[in-house]
């Protein structure tokens, strides 16, 4: 059964979910919109936010992390592990930063098995947040998944006004709502509100993209240098749509060396750097096109190809960032080929 | 002349060019996907020039294109866009009879940050923007805004001591003169400045802590185009290229003594940074350096020396005989 909360209650939820969790929230204290730890004080979120520019994959793939220190003496190398991962909970994750996260895992437990990831992952309830103002960038309704969508979560909360429906998805979301207060019983008339919210905030994600055969589509124009070199001209091969994408995850490993001691971190790599694939002899990808073109195939064609899913939730994040305003959609919409059904 | 004419004429211009085959690309402003932004045209084909735009959104530096694009360009060029060039022309980056500028006056682009802050929406809530002389008129949940264009305008374009190129091959409308606000443009800068120098480091630090070494900045940036930047280089590594804020800062220092002499001030590597850090803080003060040390302002005469890469004989460094 739902259960609801009042705005108003949000504030203590946190302080209680905080005894047990370290809480993530919208925040943009920070000078750009990001979740980061509750603070106890500032739930003006719950006005301003829309979608944050960091996703929270941030709390799970750090945008840099230490993966180990070293140092050495007589006897050789020691090494130190980083702490254990603490219980986390992200409040407020929208329903394609959710998704984004279940499109990744795929890739971190595959035959190798990441320890990084899957330690913060396992640790980490995700608390949704439906959408009820969403960009004019986003298109998450294409990707088959709705704004105010609960697959992703532990718990998901829908906006009905002055109160919020709470809904257990999960069995640790299930827990979770058993013993947390404030928490009221909803009536017919809660279920009715959420139910027009959601329809409401499906109609209002606007922009579309026709996935319909599009890793057939993309096959075949792979080889049109003409199209790829068109599409990609004005792109200033920048990291701001990978690294902040919720659904890219490349990164880089280095040391950093003091005397005998260091540390090894990995940090967010970018497919649109040329020094990416820069090997000792050649380099694949010294043109831009064709690292457009491995962007946009590696989303929309490879993946589906590996994990029968397109890594892309249609957060929009990398169209209204882009210095240039370069537009997935668009230029997915003027492949050149069309594949007949 | 109007807008729309000026628009009508860029075009016509665009199109004789190529089917003159004066060139091989024009590279201009056409609107954007998202509301109120426009994205950089380049192409060949001349059907696509009808997408040319003139408005007050016009905020990147198309110059950037020129040290990548092969052949003659046309390139739609405002006043500080058309400092860059004659900056890459100096530097031999960009051979000037390959280029043709076809020059814009300019009024100020608007900055939709700005905008965003008075009216307390994003800008794809906002219903229209237009400029009126010296008002930006807002339209919003069905009401009107006035807002005069100064709060509005990017603190680069207050501070524009070239509206009208000076360099150019076809002018699109008619001179517009300079009317220099140093002290609006200064404001974020000045306040900064009031600071001491325990609480500025402070500042820079918590910036610095947010960027995610996107790049965005250099690659935007026309002056930036070291086919090797000492980023990259990992022999010797000069700085990490994990986004620890140190090495955030230190990026940032270098590449502004790199851009000494080079750096117009077009506020690009600003407007593209996605975690909203003040770069220009730090390149204008290079910039008021260079111009205070030197008398030298990039960009503003073709035949000026170019600063940092010319030497005369008299020099007092034996070094460079
Ligand atoms: S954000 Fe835009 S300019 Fe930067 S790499 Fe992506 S598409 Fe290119
Ligand atoms: S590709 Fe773009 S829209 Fe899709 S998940 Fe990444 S940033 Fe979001
Ligand atoms: S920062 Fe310096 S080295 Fe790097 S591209 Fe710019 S000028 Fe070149
Ligand atoms: S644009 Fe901003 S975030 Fe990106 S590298 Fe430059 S300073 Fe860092």
């Amino acid at each position: 059964m739902n259960q609801k909360i009042s705005k108003k209650d949000i504030s203590k939820l946190l302080d209680e979910l905080g005894k047990e969790f370290k809480v993530f929230s919208p925040s943009r204290e920070s000078g750009v919109t990001t979740f980061a730890e509750w603070d106890g004080r500032d739930s003006s979120f719950l006005e301003w936010y829309r979608n944050t520019v960091i996703s929270p994959k941030a709390q799970l793939q750090p945008l840099y992390e230490k993966m180990f220190s070293f140092h050495k003496d007589k006897e050789g190398y020691h090494l130190e592990l980083p702490p254990p991962t603490d219980k986390k909970l992200i409040f407020g994750i929208r329903p394609c930063d959710a998704k984004a996260l279940t499109i990744i895992d795929k890739t971190f437990q595959d035959t190798y098995q990441d320890p990084y990831y899957l330690d913060k992952r396992k640790n980490t309830l995700l608390v949704g947040l439906g959408c009820t103002n969403p960009y004019d960038s986003c298109f998450c309704t294409s990707l088959g998944l709705s704004p105010t969508q609960s697959s992703d979560v532990d718990l998901m909360l829908t906006d009905i006004g002055d109160e919020f429906l709470i809904e257990a998805v999960t069995d640790r979301g299930m827990k979770l709502i058993k013993k947390t207060s404030y928490l009221k019983e909803v009536t017919k008339t809660d279920e009715a509100k959420a139910e027009e919210a959601r329809r409401q905030a499906s109609s209002k994600v606007t922009r579309r993209l026709d996935t319909k055969d599009l890793a057939k589509r993309l096959l075949s124009s792979f080889d049109d240098q003409d199209f790829w070199e068109k599409v990609s001209n004005k792109c200033i091969s920048c990291g701001i749509c990978t690294l902040l994408c919720p659904t890219c995850y490349c990164f880089d490993i280095s040391d950093e060396l003091v005397k005998k001691e260091g540390s090894r971190f990995r940090s967010g790599d970018s497919c649109a750097f040329p020094v990416y694939t820069k090997m000792p002899m050649e380099n694949p990808r010294l043109e831009k096109w064709r690292r457009v073109r491995q962007k946009v195939c590696h989303k929309y064609e490879f993946y589906p190809m590996s994990f029968e899913v397109i890594a892309c939730s249609g957060c929009g994040r990398c169209i209204r960032l882009c210095p240039v305003n370069w537009d997935i959609t668009q230029i997915l919409a003027s492949l050149p080929v069309k594949v007949k059904a | 002349m109007t807008n729309r004419e000026a628009e009508q004429r860029l075009r016509d211009e665009a199109k004789s060019l190529l089917e003159s085959a004066k060139v091989d690309y024009i590279v201009g402003f056409a609107d954007g996907s998202l509301k109120f932004h426009t994205t950089p045209l380049i192409t060949r084909n001349k059907d696509d020039v009808d997408h040319l735009v003139i408005n007050p959104f016009m905020a990147s530096n198309l110059a950037k294109f020129l040290t990548e694009l092969e052949g003659r360009v046309g390139i739609v060029a405002k006043g500080c866009d058309s400092r860059s060039i004659v900056s890459l022309v100096q530097d031999n980056k960009v051979s000037r009879e390959k280029v043709v500028i076809v020059g814009i006056p300019c009024r100020g682009m608007i900055n939709l940050s700005k905008i965003e802050q008075l009216a307390g929406k994003e800008s794809d809530e906002i219903d229209d923007i237009t400029r009126q002389g010296d008002k930006v008129v807002v339209k919003l949940d069905g009401s009107e805004k006035e807002i005069p264009v100064k709060e509005v305008l990017f603190d680069h374009c207050l501070a524009c001591e070239l509206p009208t190129p000076k360099e150019y091959d076809l002018l699109i409308d008619e001179p517009i003169p300079a009317t220099p606000d140093e002290e609006a443009s200064q404001a974020k800068i000045n306040k900064l400045e009031e600071l001491s120098h325990h609480e500025r480091w402070r500042f820079w630090q918590n910036e610095f802590s947010r960027c995610i070494r996107c790049y965005a900045c250099r690659n935007v940036c026309p002056a930036c185009y070291c086919q090797r930047c000492f980023v990259e280089e990992a022999e010797p590594q000069w700085i990490l290229s994990i986004p620890k804020w140190q090495d955030n800062l230190i990026f940032q220092i270098i590449r502004n003594i790199h851009l000494a002499g080079r750096c117009t001030d077009c506020g690009e590597c600003e407007r593209a940074c996605p975690v909203n850090i003040p770069l220009r803080s730090l390149s204008k003060e290079m910039y008021d350096l260079v111009g205070e040390l030197f008398g030298f302002k990039s960009g503003m005469e073709i035949d000026a020396a170019p600063l940092l890469t010319h030497y005369e004989l008299e020099e007092a460094e034996d070094f460079f005989r």
